[in-house]
């Protein structure tokens, strides 16, 4: 499974990176692979290209603000989460993300 | 209903809005804040003859005036998109012009958004004026209409509501000054920069922009001492001959320093991420009293943000100082009470991931 995804917090120089390396472990931890862009005030880094974001299966979004270039994400299935949430419970949102793709795929 | 409510959205707007206010507010701070400390008067004429501490506070202070058109441009942006930035910086500058202040400037923000998506979806053009859409009819009709309102509508009753609060706030006995302070303090110091943090700072920066600036100077305290509260912890710990932190959070400490002397907080995070309860409930603490203390000595900074150099602003130093020592001790001690100890040279835990939270569907958008 590929996972694509955007993290972008409030202030953008904590929250963002916090919730890019939890989800990074957990995914890791699920075997899955993972690209995070982060859109903090220092501006975008680690940039998803649109090949990353054709061949994922999902994009996992967790923000707070408004993010630059949501469109890219119009033709695929999206997880928005605030922030918090990622930090938190990372490994359960595997597991939904998971669950989703599933659902998705047999319907 | 309540989805309705939600759909809005007013949170995220908010929120992204204050992403882009931050830096302006940190920028513009410490200009007028080193400024201010060697004797600049935030109100030169550059035109004429001026300081060099004269131009850095000035400037400083213009950038500062500038924040509710800041916020409304951000929460137009964050609606509509790059079509409500021009409505949100008139708009903006009509409720700063009409006194309506910061309160203004954030209603007239939702106001812009929401009518250029209203042009955008209700006014039909024919295919031949297609082009008069983006250059023309949205951001006319959006400033123009929004502007109305503003000035003729809701701005008077905005601006009288800040006079009533700045009235309210001034006269104060000690023991509301207390209450307020300590719940500027428990509300800033419980989510280390987050949502909850921010949206006090939106709050204690409204009044200070009608001149009351006692409740910021509380969220300065509070902001200062959390992450220097984590450091005395560490010392404090030391007394006790407890070892509180791991190694990496002792790194994180030494960075997490510094940035506290300058009111960021968001430095000790990754220590708070191991250890959530105990953490919230020292700082909590600490901060309720910090607040409390700052608010009763009416320790007043002239400056939003700036940390240490915020000081040379106040009149009343000595009662910012007595709060910042007590917050930090408090927090402290309560920290290297509350934690359980650490052998010197443990290696990282694998973390334990049976006892994460649930996920509450509410906070899940699937699309």
């Amino acid at each position: 499974m590929k996972i694509v995804g955007v993290c972008a917090c409030t202030v953008g120089i904590a929250h963002t990176y916090i919730a890019q390396e939890k989800l990074e472990k957990a995914a890791e931890k699920a075997g899955y692979d993972i690209h995070l862009e982060t859109q903090g005030t220092i501006g975008t880094q680690n940039e998803l290209t649109p090949e990353d974001i054709a061949d994922a299966d999902i994009a996992i979004l967790a923000i707070d603000v408004k993010i630059k270039g949501m469109d890219r994400f119009d033709k695929i299935t999206k997880m928005t989460v605030p922030t918090d949430i990622a930090i938190k419970s990372p490994n359960k949102l595997m597991e939904k993300a998971a669950q989703v793709i599933k659902q998705r795929q047999n319907a | 209903m309540k989805s309705a409510f939600k759909n809005l959205r007013l949170k995220n707007h908010l929120l992204t809005a204050i992403s882009y206010l931050i830096p302006v507010v940190c920028g513009a701070g410490f200009m007028i804040a080193i400024g201010m400390a060697f004797g600049g008067s935030s109100s030169a004429d550059l035109t004429k003859s001026f300081s060099f501490w004269d131009a850095l506070s000035t400037m400083g202070g213009a950038g500062l005036g500038v924040l509710p058109m800041i916020i409304s441009t951000g929460i137009a942006f964050s609606i509509a998109d790059k079509p409500g930035i021009a409505p949100g910086l008139v708009i903006g500058l009509a409720a700063q012009q009409i006194g309506a202040g910061f309160i203004g400037g954030l209603i007239g923000g939702f106001m812009a958004g929401w009518l250029v998506l209203a042009i955008l979806k209700y006014v039909k053009l024919p295919t031949w004026a297609n082009g008069l859409m983006p250059m023309l009819i949205v951001p006319f009709l959006a400033s123009f209409i929004g502007c109305l309102i503003m000035i003729y509508i809701i701005g008077g009753p905005i601006g009288w509501l800040t006079t009533w609060l700045t009235h309210y706030l001034g006269t104060l006995n000690n023991s509301s000054k207390v209450f307020y302070g300590l719940m500027i303090g428990v509300l800033a110091s419980v989510d280390y920069g987050g949502p909850i943090n921010k949206t006090v700072f939106a709050f204690v920066l409204t009044m200070q922009a009608s001149g009351v600036n006692e409740p910021i100077t509380a969220l300065i305290l509070v902001n200062m001492a959390t992450p220097l509260g984590f450091t005395a912890a560490y010392f404090i710990g030391k007394l006790f001959r407890k070892n509180i932190y791991n190694k990496v959070e002792v790194e994180t400490i030494k960075t997490a320093f510094p940035m506290g002397i300058f009111e960021i907080v968001e430095g000790v995070l990754p220590i708070v991420l191991n250890d959530i309860v105990r953490c919230v409930v020292a700082t909590g603490i600490g901060g309720a009293v910090g607040g409390a203390i700052s608010m009763y000595f009416s320790a007043n900074s002239k400056v939003p943000f700036g940390g240490l150099l915020a000081i040379p602003t106040m009149t009343k130093p000595m009662g910012f100082i007595i709060g910042l020592v007590a917050n930090i001790l408090v927090t402290g001690t309560a920290l290297a009470l509350l934690k359980k100890p650490v052998p010197v040279d443990e290696k990282e835990e694998e973390e334990d991931t049976s006892n994460e939270a649930e996920l509450n569907m509410d906070d899940i958008q699937i699309s």
